[in-house]
């Protein structure tokens, strides 16, 4: 396990505690947050996720991805514009 | 990747602290951990099933049913009965992992795919896949026309239909009414199984089929194609963005991983049932000129049992074939939402209002209008875009399944729920399967094209 925020702890009970970051809250919001994941709040969910730093095999399989994408984007497109005709 | 991954606070976490979205989700995990604590298993799995079972179910669209229809209408059972469940067994290992990475990371597909390898790959894959979803609604759109034809009904009906259902199912507020409507309706894909057993069908001929003989006759490039089709479409790129982001939606974490696997098994097993059941309903045709019922082609398929089986199977089929048609609508038209919302980064989740979340609602009802209208246009190639369809998905299936296998992989999101070597093995073997037998189907389509092979 990486350690981050967006990572899940299994064996956590679900009255867990709050993000240091987060403001005190009423009561009722309390007990209602006490289910939710900490990285599941929306605000949480809008904050993005880095940039990946791939591996070598990872970045070749991209590049054969985009020529991929590119070979057969070329061929599905014809094939779809002459049987529509 | 290990690194941290979350970047700096946003000043988004000053705003209130619970939205409307999360004191929504909030009570639903409420019943999911109070069924926990409680031991109530039975229970547990009724709040936790649902993405998967839909994606599954979804999956046995209009178009999948004609195509399982036509191939026992033109094959017979051989072959096609064992085929049935492996190719779900295979979509089982690919929604699987969707499942796992959005019950982990909390985050659809798209997000995570434009945020973790750039807004090029994030872009291509939400635009894409909304064009592919586009046609595929239309294909829909056609199979409840199909089915309502047996009845006297236009297709006016037909559109009107799917735009209220979309509309309905929309209208609540809650992704938990919006998934449980869905799945009530999804439930009907079984009117195949009970059209199956309406034609009477030769138990000892189905016992039999599991020896995977005979094979499909005709041409090699007529089995490539039959096959590299058939496989290409078990695993579509809406499922793929649909399950990630219907298990964050409903608010899956990973002590739910589990039944979510429960979820994507019970979906992949009944769905098989219901397609082969598709399946033997269309091989009682195989003696009285199925092999001219093909595809969209056959659209009489509901007439043309009525006349073999009695009406009771052809209104059952016909009946059958609007709910798959229905049911897609609704899980397609969101996974497009899901994707607009997610890569323009607004909110995207069933639990807001539209007022809160103009795009995920006006994408969901927009492709679902849009699609619609197309098969009301005189004179419109309806039969060419409803056969073209996959060959479309067949750009974008590879990769959305690499994104997928690189996501399931990626430690610094998933921690330990990254996929084991053992899973790795499984899902590179699938993975590959299918993407290689989606693109053979591309380039057959084109060879086909240009006439460098016959058809």
């Amino acid at each position: 396990m990486s350690g981050h925020s967006s990572v899940h702890d299994a064996g956590r009970t679900p009255r867990h505690a709050m993000p240091e970051q987060l403001p005190v809250e009423p009561p009722e919001e309390q007990e209602l947050i006490a289910y939710l994941e900490p990285d599941q709040l929306v605000a949480e969910t809008f904050r993005p996720v880095t940039r990946a730093i791939l591996t070598r095999n990872a970045a070749v399989v991209l590049w054969a991805l985009r020529v991929f994408v590119v070979l057969v984007s070329l061929m599905v497109i014809y094939t779809f514009v002459v049987r529509l005709h | 990747m290990g690194t941290p991954e979350v970047a700096a606070p946003s000043p988004l976490l000053r705003q209130p602290l619970l939205s409307d979205e999360d004191t929504v989700r909030s009570h639903d995990r409420s019943r999911v951990h109070d069924a926990r604590d409680q031991h109530k298993r039975w229970y547990l799995l009724w709040l936790l099933v649902g993405p998967g079972i839909l994606a599954m179910l979804g999956e046995n669209d209009g178009p999948s049913m004609i195509a399982y229809a036509s191939d026992g209408a033109q094959y017979g059972l051989g072959f096609f009965v064992p085929f049935i469940p492996i190719l779900f067994l295979m979509a089982y290992v690919c929604q699987e992992m969707c499942m796992r990475v959005g019950a982990v990371t909390h985050r659809g597909y798209g997000e995570l795919v434009l945020q973790r390898y750039g807004s090029v790959w994030g872009w291509f894959g939400a635009g894409d896949l909304c064009l592919t979803n586009l046609v595929t609604l239309i294909a829909e759109f056609i199979a409840i026309r199909v089915g309502l034809a047996y009845f006297h009904l236009g297709a006016g009906v037909a559109v009107a239909l799917g735009f209220v259902l979309v509309l309905f199912t929309l209208s609540g507020g809650r992704y938990w009414r919006w998934e449980r409507t869905v799945l009530g309706l999804a439930l009907f894909n079984g009117l195949f199984l009970l059209a199956a057993i309406l034609v009477k069908p030769h138990i000892a001929s189905i016992a039999s089929s599991f020896s995977f003989t005979p094979l499909p006759h005709g041409g090699f490039n007529t089995l490539l194609l039959l096959l590299a089709s058939t496989i290409g479409a078990t695993v579509t790129p809406w499922m793929i963005f649909f399950q990630q982001s219907a298990s964050a939606d409903k608010g899956m974490t990973p002590e739910d991983v589990r039944h979510g696997r429960y979820d994507t098994a019970i979906g992949a097993v009944i769905a098989a049932i219901f397609g082969i059941g598709a399946l033997v309903a269309g091989a009682a045709l195989l003696t009285h000129g199925g092999s001219g019922i093909q595809g969209f082609a056959g659209a009489g398929f509901p007439e043309a049992l009525r006349r073999v089986a009695g009406s009771s199977a052809g209104t059952v089929f016909a009946l059958g074939l609007i709910e798959a048609g229905a049911v897609a609508i609704l899980t397609i038209s969101a996974s497009t939402a899901y994707a607009a919302g997610e890569c323009i980064g607004v909110s995207h989740s069933f639990n807001t209002s539209p007022r809160s979340a103009a795009v995920f609602y006006a994408a969901n009802i927009g492709v679902a209008l849009l699609a619609g209208m197309v098969i009301l246009i005189p004179g419109a190639p309806l039969l060419s875009i409803a056969l073209n369809a996959n060959v479309l998905a067949t750009v974008l299936l590879p990769v959305s399944l690499v994104f997928m296998l690189m996501l399931a992989n990626d430690r610094g999101l998933m921690g330990r729920w990254a996929n084991r070597p053992s899973t790795n093995v499984v899902g590179i073997a699938v993975i590959t399967f299918v993407s290689v037998c989606g693109a053979a189907y591309g380039v057959d389509s084109f060879l086909q094209a240009i006439h460098v092979i016959g058809s």
